[in-house]
């Protein structure tokens, strides 16, 4: 327990930082530490936020340390887990090895070519069930009995659908962000507002224009989390694809390291189909900004 | 603007033998039975009535949305079949598009009609100018008061030089200030386009201050209980609210619609306020019911 003196003085430090700073608000151009502190002000919640989170990782690889150094056993065990600085020594041999490399841009091709496939055809048909009965009630209930088969229940019949080895994973990736998209894309046709397409039919636009001007872009908000729900489940896909029948690819990677002892390398596969993963979701957020202006404020 | 001097001819609205009725499970419904209502050229018109009597529906038939059951509707002797840019309409729900900014909400009809992007852009410019709303054509609509959307939704509706203006309570949902703001600039504009205008309200004052005629609903089923002409002087000033022409003629209209209201309302009267809400105790006091 502090002592009295010694709380007192904190208390006042902690005063100190919550009087904010005083500004002059006078017309004439500010001074540059009048700017600072009034950009301090407003920014003053975001910062807190970011100091915060970076002790709270800091506190995370702490901790980590401590309990691989240790080889503390407490019911779980974590004698054989790799501490955080063997896994920065074999990320440091990682990124000078080509192959290392090989399998990650070998599962970024995947995740793209399955998730594009993926997102052209299932916008359009999302687009086009939406707005035509006939079609929403044919390909419905089909959609409905496929949907709930996670993808990874598919891999037995893809090996035998599909030629290769890589064009079953790819299939894999396909089909876990399909659905996704599909339902969200359906979803955000359901939501269009009658009015607006009233007020287009008021303005002589035809059907063609009435869904391109109208019903598309009414939809997009849904259409891109559609896109991203289905970036994270092409993800779950894909590694679990790759685990099972790959040759290549991160996800092979990680359960290689298991099966030849590299422990440092389980930690270092699973760091990275991390940062994958959120870097694909980032760029789709930073495409869903760009193509919905109207929406960023 | 070499069309505004022929604009005058044009715009003729008529409903002749106008009934509408549509299914339910209760069978078949009557929301207009039996109307007669005309619009003549560039005469400014306004339905009123109490809520639920069919005037909404009346108008989005003159749009062209719903197919009358029986009768006809007609601008300039061509019949109505379908939704259209010959007639323009201002929603009560704002209805601007979201996604597009404020002059490209303005271009939508000209670029509807292929118009190149530059010129439709100036008209745009134009006409926002005209509105007062240059300084926000960059402006998504979400970011506008709803003063300044419907602004926009009126100038939207009249860009592509449309023969009528059909207006479904679209000053229902501002505050009181904002709405005689927006009365005045509707006259305005009117009195400089020369266009015909059908206009939809349930606010009498409105109905008074911006009309050359007035067409009084009846209850469900709805149809015309009076056709009232408005021989107040153009152009209209907030002042005439005070007179007595202008209170005449408010209390002439406020006693057809109350009348009209309480036989729509006369089956929940009769039966619960009129008779005074008899409960049957059977026998028992409030409390040892409660």
């Amino acid at each position: 327990m502090l002592s009295s003196p010694e709380r007192n003085a904190q208390a006042a430090t902690i005063a100190d930082t919550d009087t904010p700073p005083v500004v002059t608000t006078s017309a004439a151009d500010p001074s540059f530490a009048a700017l600072a502190a009034r950009w301090y002000r407003l920014n003053r919640g975001r910062l807190r936020a970011l100091a915060i989170g970076i002790v709270s990782l800091l506190a995370f690889l702490m901790v980590w340390h401590l309990l691989t150094t240790y080889r503390v056993v407490l019911f779980v065990r974590f004698v054989n887990v790799p501490s955080p600085l063997a896994v920065y020594a074999s990320l440091d041999k990682a990124i000078h090895d080509p192959k290392f490399l090989l399998h990650i841009l070998l599962s970024c091709r995947r995740i793209l070519i399955g998730f594009s496939f993926a997102a052209i055809v299932a916008v359009p048909l999302g687009l086009i069930m939406g707005r035509f009965k006939l079609a929403h009630e044919v390909i419905f209930p089909v959609a409905e009995v496929l949907r709930p088969i996670p993808a990874i229940a598919w891999v037995p019949m893809a090996i035998m659908l599909w030629p290769t080895n890589e064009q079953s994973i790819v299939f894999i990736t396909f089909l876990g962000s399909f659905f996704p998209i599909l339902v969200n894309t359906l979803h955000g046709m359901s939501l269009v507002d009658p009015v607006l397409v009233r007020a287009a039919q008021c303005l002589g636009a035809r059907e063609r224009s009435i869904f391109r001007e109208v019903y598309f872009p009414a939809s997009l908000p849904h259409i891109f989390t559609g896109l991203t729900v289905g970036m994270g489940v092409a993800w779950v896909s894909l590694i679990a694809a790759e685990m099972i029948s790959g040759q290549y690819g991160i996800g092979y990677f990680t359960w290689e390291a298991y099966s030849l002892v590299q422990y440092p390398d389980i930690a270092l596969g699973m760091i990275a189909i991390g940062v994958l993963g959120l870097g694909s979701s980032l760029i789709i957020r930073g495409v869903g900004q760009l193509v919905m202006p109207w929406r960023s404020t | 603007m070499s069309e505004t001097a022929t604009r005058g001819l044009r715009g003729h609205i008529e409903v002749k033998n106008f009934s509408l009725s549509y299914e339910s499970i209760d069978g078949a419904v009557q929301a207009v039975t039996d109307t007669q209502i005309h619009v003549r050229p560039g005469e400014f018109v306004s339905i009123v009535g109490p809520s639920g009597c069919g005037k909404s529906t009346l108008l989005n038939a003159v749009a062209g949305f719903l197919k009358p059951s029986t009768g006809i509707v007609t601008v300039d002797g061509e019949r109505v079949n379908g939704p259209s840019a010959e007639r323009g309409m201002v929603f009560q729900q704002y209805s601007l598009f979201p996604w597009k900014t404020v002059r490209e909400n303005v271009e939508f009809g000209l670029k509807m009609r292929g118009m190149p992007r530059s010129q439709r852009e100036r008209a745009a410019r134009t006409l926002l100018g005209l509105a007062g709303l240059e300084a926000f054509e960059k402006h998504y609509p979400e970011k506008l008061s709803g003063g300044m959307k419907q602004r926009v939704g009126i100038v939207r509706a009249l860009a592509t030089g449309p023969k009528v203006l059909l207006l479904d309570e679209p000053f229902g949902a501002l505050d009181a200030q904002t709405r005689v703001i927006m009365q005045q600039i509707l006259t305005n504009m009117w009195q400089r386009l020369k266009i015909s205008v059908l206009f939809v309200t349930h606010d009498i004052d409105e109905a008074i201050f911006l009309s050359d005629r007035v067409y009084c609903m009846t209850a469900r089923p709805g149809s015309v209980k009076a056709e009232i002409p408005i021989p107040l002087e153009r152009p209209r000033q907030q002042s005439m609210m005070m007179t007595s022409e202008f209170l005449a003629l408010r209390r002439g209209l406020m006693s057809l619609i109350r009348e009209e209201s309480l036989k729509a309302m006369g089956g929940e009267i009769s039966d619960l306020g009129m008779q005074g809400l008899n409960i049957d105790l059977h026998g028992q006091s409030l409390a040892e019911v409660l």
